[in-house]
């Protein structure tokens, strides 16, 4: 593929967190990969040593992609060599995302995540459910 | 079959982008592949009620 150069005159981000990314110029192959346990109690409790995630079949459980080649023939025609862009403006990237300013060839994202609450005495309501 | 793709100029004046989140991708120029998954459980047994007890201790 003929490269095009992506052209950004100004690039403003608050925050990154997370197996995030912000990535200015090319790059070949890109892998993010984010997991979280996120346990959540009624009472402000906090154990040292918890949370495995091969108990969990969130976390195990395999993710099945399209195939990445086809048999389709492909013809790129670039009238012009670059992308314009003039502002570009986030305010947060967050958990396997990325922000790519410049060619690349391959990106592939990952990101799974558990909640779990836990409260000490069910209402009316929650009894229902137990 | 052949997929023919013409790219003229692209002039992009303001992105004003809140957040990118959970295996998302802002891409300013091109790619071959990409591959997004994201995985979020919440299912009705994630609700535990009782006395507060370590979530799956490690070892």
């Amino acid at each position: 593929m003929i490269r095009r150069i992506s052209n950004v005159n100004n690039i403003a981000v608050n925050s990154i967190a997370f197996s995030s990314q912000v990535q200015i110029g090319d790059s070949h192959e890109i892998y993010t990969n984010s997991r979280t346990l996120a346990v959540q109690r009624e009472k402000e409790l906090f154990f040292g040593r918890e949370g495995n995630f091969n108990k969990y079949s969130t976390f195990l459980k395999p993710i099945s992609f399209p195939p990445l080649t086809e048999p389709i023939s492909i013809l790129f025609h670039h009238k012009h060599k670059g992308i314009h862009v003039d502002h570009v403006y986030v305010t947060a990237i967050s958990i396997a995302s990325l922000l790519h300013i410049g060619t690349t060839s391959r990106i592939v994202a990952e990101n799974r995540r558990k909640n779990i609450r836990q409260l000490e005495k069910g209402n009316n309501l929650l009894t229902n459910k137990t | 079959m052949i997929f023919e793709v013409v790219n003229w100029n692209v002039q992009v004046g303001t992105m004003d982008i809140g957040i990118i989140s959970d295996s998302s991708i802002v891409l300013v120029g091109d790619t071959h592949t990409i591959q997004l998954a994201s995985v979020l459980d919440t299912p009705a047994d994630s609700l535990l009620i009782g006395p507060f007890v370590p979530v799956s201790p490690e070892g």
